[in-house]
């Protein structure tokens, strides 16, 4: 068992602690991240739907609301980060759709606030609200219901790939000095008089500041210090992916009050989901689908698009996110040092997370140096990475040239998606280690098939390249092995 | 490899793309190209240990691969040029191909004719959209049928399979004697979805339960599969409410139907059939795309291997004359349609002037009926079933009956006797 000493431990390897941990980076801070799962951005983040910059709805996002002005603050740092960091970011807009004349009051009312709030607590680089009519409506996206008379154009809207974000973040923050620990689990922490001492999985961690960013887990961490100075309620909703043969049905996010929601991917697929905290969880940690949320998902989507089918769903998945009070939803979060353990600092960021987390990261610095953490600027900060050869988006000549430097490129691996056995060995040389790390990499088994054809293969190149058997390749870490016996093996223990 | 002069270029070669290549040499086209993204030709029939191949092709009792290494060596005899580790990413409209390999890197080429052949694909539980949390655990039973034959691994020791298609029950049968134990067998329908000779074999002869009438209502377990509930349905197959229970066990198979894999077909601008997920085609197993032919699973899902092999010959063969001509002759006009109780028939048209033999599967099962083919036969059969396919053979003779000028014919599954 090991024992580290760090300065700043921060907890949760989600797009908040990646954040914040990249943030940090920028200065010769001393700092840990902590997460206990196999690999980064595979809780509350990678449930994400992953839509962002929605904090142009001043009906939602209000100046009353913390969350909101993380979101605001958040949003024009979003596109140049992913820009850094080499991770896709598209703005497609969203419609939020009028069904009636009577429906027009909340755009009105909408259009109206926006433009007061417009400069002063919205950054003025948030781009204009716009009422499109019907005929507009149709040209621009002749697959929504024709019930409707007009939308809410948001141009702000954009998806981006929140795991793939997270997982740059971290990469980024390790390569400029921050230390990263995986499947290491906070077990229990002690606050002695100026720092705490931190128990898990791996040995212990000795640290002056803690930055609580365990997401679904948040309230589980500040109570090991008493510091749960929150209530926290789990909730879920439910999402559903679409083949990409239907991808281009819709450009545009599309959504109508009280009912849900049809985009477009980052990757080409097409997803319809309800809004987040449809249903408050009857038990802790549960991240299970049920039939109902997915029947009243497929009926809202229908009615935004009729054209959605339960037939091309390849894929479905809870939302999950952590309300801090049930009653006022999504728009409390909590964000702040706790009242009662100084340097003890919880970052939930809630709904939506993903847009605010640059915000929080920026608050957090701030947060940091009133604690009295002294930081000094990194003079070897570098903020680029560079994303992994996308081989199925490459042109054919970029094709032949990368074959030609290196042949596994030229041996296709997952079908549904065009990953080469090049793109894989890549993804794991980056850190994948097991079988979500390299989806979430690089995509073999998101497609169509669903890892049918490309699982055995997949597991196969993860047990060469890290030199295990194919048992012992994990879908998770843990006890998600998928192999659990070798031929035989079972009837020689009859025997 | 000089791509520029091939004539037949067959994408797939599993059993309907060797059948289709080897029929294409021997039908005269001089350069037939056999293109495959394994290692080596055969398909899934490497890891179909199981026997029951070749009954009808070969009159005898095979396994899969040795089914398998008779198409190969014929192949190889007959002069087909196989193109191994290869994956046709790109197919033009214009019967431009364009491939992937290791060796070659990116290639291109545009044969005179092509055969697709790219077989089919199993749904996934995505596409089934089960309830649940997503643990390890959950499979397809193609994909553990190559953990256990081909890759020499187990999944696990308790085992429920959701669906009772052909490869679930045969994976139910060869777990059991990897030493696992198969809890259950869980179909929606009150039938089957396999055959009958698998139910009996399978599962009968191993005593595996199996539930009809049921479904999976809910996947257990955070990291690794930890149970199932399974659950009776109704007749609009909705979950009865209480007679839920729940299933412990470690592994999910799925054997929940299985979907021709025509994402290339689609690019080349193929027009699909919504019913069979294949091609439109003609008696000759000519698409709407001239030039462009399909057999085997790609074109519907077959039950047995032997009439993939026929009619996959038949696209070899056309495509050759194809190639050889540089155009076809006379195709389908005539539309077949699928009447009473028929749920599709391949071929979709035909010219109705040659030796034809209708393909087809019926919605219902049913006994004593007859199929009739608009007024020019009719043919009594003891029993249908949608898991069984139908094949009716017309003789020319028999097609010249129709009526100059006929723009369709309607086949339907009548019940005869008593009324």
């Amino acid at each position: 068992m090991s024992r580290v000493e760090t300065e700043v431990l921060i907890i949760g390897g989600g797009i908040g602690g990646a954040a914040i941990a990249r943030e940090l980076s920028r200065y010769t801070a001393d700092a840990t991240l902590v997460e206990k799962g196999a690999d980064v951005g595979q809780g509350i983040t990678k449930y994400s739907s992953t839509i962002m910059c929605q904090g142009a709805n001043v009906l939602e996002f209000r100046s009353e609301y913390h969350n909101s002005r993380l979101v605001w603050a958040g949003m024009p740092l979003m596109e140049p980060l992913c820009r850094e960091l080499d991770v896709p970011f598209k703005r497609i807009g969203s419609l939020e759709l009028v069904e009636n004349q009577a429906g027009m009051r909340h755009p009105e009312k909408m259009m109206r606030r926006f433009k007061d709030w417009h400069g002063k607590y919205l950054p003025s680089d948030i781009e204009p609200l716009q009422f499109i009519d019907r005929d507009t409506l149709r040209a621009w996206e002749p697959n929504v219901d024709k019930k409707y008379i007009g939308a809410v154009y948001d141009p702000n809207i954009a998806v981006n790939d929140p795991v793939r974000l997270t997982i740059a973040l971290v990469d980024n923050a390790k390569k400029n000095g921050i230390n990263v620990l995986l499947e290491t689990e906070v077990l229990d922490i002690k606050a002695g008089t100026d720092g705490f001492e931190v128990w898990t999985n791996n040995g212990s961690i000795a640290c002056r500041y803690i930055i609580n960013a365990a997401g679904e887990y948040v309230g589980k961490i500040a109570q090991m210090v008493d510091a749960d100075d929150f209530a926290m309620y789990p909730v879920k909703s439910y999402q559903a992916v679409l083949d990409k043969k239907v991808g281009g049905l819709i450009n545009r996010m599309v959504l109508a009050t009280g009912s849900g929601m049809v985009s477009p991917t980052i990757h080409g697929n097409l997803f319809f989901g309800i809004s987040p905290g449809s249903q408050r969880l009857g038990k802790a940690h549960d991240h299970s689908t049920d039939k109902k949320l997915a029947d009243t998902a497929l009926r809202h989507a229908q009615e935004l698009v009729p054209a959605v089918s339960a037939a091309d769903i390849i894929n479905s998945f809870v939302g999950f996110i952590v309300f801090r009070n049930f009653e006022i939803g999504w728009h409390e979060c909590t964000v702040g040092v706790s009242r009662w353990v100084p340097r003890f600092i919880n970052a939930s960021i809630g709904f939506p997370g993903i847009c605010a987390a640059p915000g929080v990261a920026k608050e957090m610095i701030d947060i940091l140096t009133r604690q009295g953490l002294r930081l000094a600027e990194n003079p070897r900060f570098d903020p680029y990475e560079k994303a992994m050869p996308d081989f199925s988006d490459l042109s054919d000549e970029e094709k032949k040239e990368l074959i030609a430097r290196d042949p596994r490129y030229g041996h296709v691996v997952c079908r549904c998606e065009t990953v080469t056995e090049g793109e894989i060995v890549e993804a794991i040389r980056r850190g994948a280690r097991t079988l979500d790390g390299v989806k979430f990499r690089c995509r073999p088994g998101m497609g169509r098939c669903q890892g049918g054809f490309c699982g055995p293969r997949v597991t196969r190149i993860l047990a060469r390249e890290l030199g295990i058997s194919e048992e012992e390749v994990t879908k998770k870490g843990g006890e998600s092995r998928n192999l659990l016996y070798k031929g035989k093996e079972l009837l020689e223990a009859h025997q | 490899m000089k791509l520029h002069d091939v004539d037949v270029a067959v994408i797939g070669a599993g059993p309907a793309g060797m059948a289709a290549a080897i029929r294409a040499r021997e039908a005269g086209a001089e350069k037939v190209v056999l293109m495959e993204r394994a290692e080596e030709l055969g398909g899934l029939l490497h890891q179909c240990v199981h026997n029951g191949f070749g009954l009808l092709y070969f009159n005898e009792d095979l396994t899969g691969p040795e089914y398998g290494h008779r198409f190969i060596e014929k192949a190889l005899d007959t002069g087909v040029t196989p193109l191994l580790e290869t994956m046709v990413v790109r197919l033009g409209e214009d019967r431009q191909i364009g491939a992937v390999n290791t060796k070659e890197g990116f290639i291109t080429f545009r044969p005179k004719s092509i055969v697709l052949a790219m077989g089919c694909r199993e749904r996934s539980r995505g596409a089934l959209n089960i309830p649940g949390t997503r643990p390890a655990g959950v499979l397809t039973a193609g994909t553990a049928q190559r953990y256990v034959n081909v890759e020499g691994f187990v999944p696990g020791k308790k085992v429920v399979i959701l669906g009772s298609g052909d490869i679930g029950m045969i994976m139910a049968r060869r777990l059991t004697l990897e030493g696992a134990r198969v809890e259950a067998v869980v179909e929606i329908l009150p039938y089957i979805g396999g055959l009958i000779r698998n139910e009996v074999q399978c599962l009968h002869d191993f005593d595996i339960p199996l539930f009809l009438n049921h479904t999976v209502t809910q996947i257990h377990g955070e990291e690794r599969v930890e149970a199932v509930t399974v659950a009776q349905v109704n007749g609009n197959r909705q979950p009865v409410a209480g007679t839920q229970r729940t299933i412990a066990c470690d592994t999910l198979l799925l054997s929940v139907g299985l979907i021709p894999e025509n994402e290339l077909s689609i690019m080349a601008g193929v027009r699909l059939d919504p019913v069979t997920g294949g091609a439109r085609v003609d008696e000759t197993r000519q698409t709407n795309i001239p030039g462009v032919f399909a057999g085997g699973n790609v074109l519907h899902v077959h039950d047995l291997v032997d009439n993939v092999s026929w009619e996959s010959e038949m696209a070899g063969e056309s495509a050759a004359r194809f190639a050889l001509e540089g155009k076809q002759k006379e195709s389908g006009k005539i539309v077949v349609r699928a009447g009473r109780n028929i749920r599709y028939v391949v071929p979709q048209t035909i010219s109705g002037r040659r030796d034809t033999t209708l393909y087809m599967r019926v919605n219902e099962p049913e006994e004593t009926v007859r199929i009739k083919v608009g007024d020019i036969m009719t043919k009594g059969v003891r029993a249908v079933k949608p898991s069984e396919m139908l094949k009716i053979e017309l003789s020319a003779e028999k097609l010249g009956k129709l009526r100059e000028g006929t723009k369709e014919i309607t086949v339907d599954c009548e019940k005869r006797g008593g009324k």
